[in-house]
């Protein structure tokens, strides 16, 4: 390829994450927005999902996003950025989680309600012109719910990033330090758990 | 239902809850919301305790389990206390002028009946060669002695 093209396939794709960590250690702070944009939406995913909180994950976010940048000249380009801010995600979280736990006890299923289980954001048209559908579906979310919340931080955390948003074992392995086999292993016993307690649902 | 059959959908059901997303306003925003998080952060100074609590209830530090955490933190803090608070009494000299020498420094009043803050007249005078001289007491011992540092007072 020329360098012509090349160049011009970067300019399509912009910067790499790497160079915009580069450009932000120089002081452009436009390029760790730029970052945030990238990132932002999986990051809430993974938050989200273990943490089953929609404000909880909002304050999260925002403290890992905070955390990365102050930590950003400790970052030595061993892992990808992508790998160490999910690592920074996920670590924080999970002090989160047994912070959380020590406040309240271990949450009991019979304590959750529905009023405390984050809904879906259907999208409108769902809404709209299907209120059974939408209304079968929030039951369904809630019973989902309790069932992720069952399983360990671990377990939850290789659901999410394996299942919900799609990534692979090696990179799963790689953002929580472990062992392909270990990712396996957990998403094999997570499965097991989870098709236990939705079994009527995955029957319908 | 077969197990593979079982497997595909809870795969299908895990994928509904890609949906629990607050939407693409909340993302548009978030940047913005981000800048304002930090600029608080900034302005909020965090007292200096606030670290030293964190240290012992994180459950992990830096890889360090929690026990060992607060371990390390026990130990330094009853070093220092030891430090502190230890007797003096084994390297002090009694002089003949009522003064105490220790080798942290020189005791001024050590009876019960003498004023343990006010500092020699003499003392004053030998500091720094006769020059005005701030001298600052070291420790106060739990008998109420109050020492000097010795190269101010001599």
């Amino acid at each position: 390829m020329s360098a012509d093209a090349t160049k011009e396939l970067d300019l399509e794709h912009g910067p790499t994450d790497e160079e915009l960590v580069a450009e932000t250690l120089k002081g452009n702070l436009g390029s760790y927005d730029e970052l945030i944009r990238r990132f932002q939406a999986r990051l809430y995913g993974v938050i989200y999902h273990l943490t089953s909180n929609h404000d909880d994950t909002n304050d999260m976010l925002m403290e890992v996003f905070d955390k990365a940048y102050r930590s950003l000249p400790t970052f030595r380009g061993q892992s990808s950025f992508y790998t160490w801010i999910y690592r920074i995600a996920i670590n924080r979280t999970f002090n989160f989680l047994d912070k959380r736990k020590r406040r309240q006890g271990a949450m009991s299923l019979n304590e959750i309600n529905e009023e405390g289980l984050p809904k879906f954001d259907f999208p409108d048209p769902i809404q709209r012109n299907n209120p059974s559908k939408s209304s079968m579906l929030n039951e369904l979310q809630n019973k989902l719910n309790e069932s992720m919340l069952q399983l360990s931080k671990e377990h939850r955390t290789v659901v999410t990033l394996f299942d919900i948003q799609g990534l692979a074992h090696a990179e799963i392995a790689k953002i929580m330090g472990c062992t392909e086999g270990t990712v396996r292993s957990r998403l094999h016993y997570a499965h097991k758990q989870l098709q236990k307690s939705l079994g009527i649902y995955l029957r319908r | 239902m077969s197990q593979p059959e079982d497997f595909q959908s809870l795969q299908k059901l895990l994928q509904l809850k890609r949906l629990e997303t607050p939407g693409q306003e909340y993302f548009e925003r978030f940047v913005d919301a981000f800048h304002r998080y930090q600029r608080q952060e900034i302005l909020r100074e965090e007292p200096w305790y606030a670290k030293i609590v964190d240290v012992l209830f994180e459950p992990w530090v830096a890889g360090i389990p929690r026990l060992a955490t607060v371990g390390g933190a026990m130990a330094c803090l009853m070093a220092g206390m030891a430090l502190m608070f230890g007797p003096i009494g084994a390297s002090s000299i009694q002089l003949t002028d009522g003064k105490v020498t220790h080798a942290r420094g020189v005791m001024v009043a050590s009876g019960q009946n003498q004023d343990s803050a006010r500092i020699q007249p003499e003392l004053i005078d030998t500091a720094a060669g006769g020059e005005v001289t701030e001298i600052r007491p070291l420790y106060v011992n739990g008998r109420g002695a109050v020492a000097y540092d010795s190269q101010l007072a001599f």
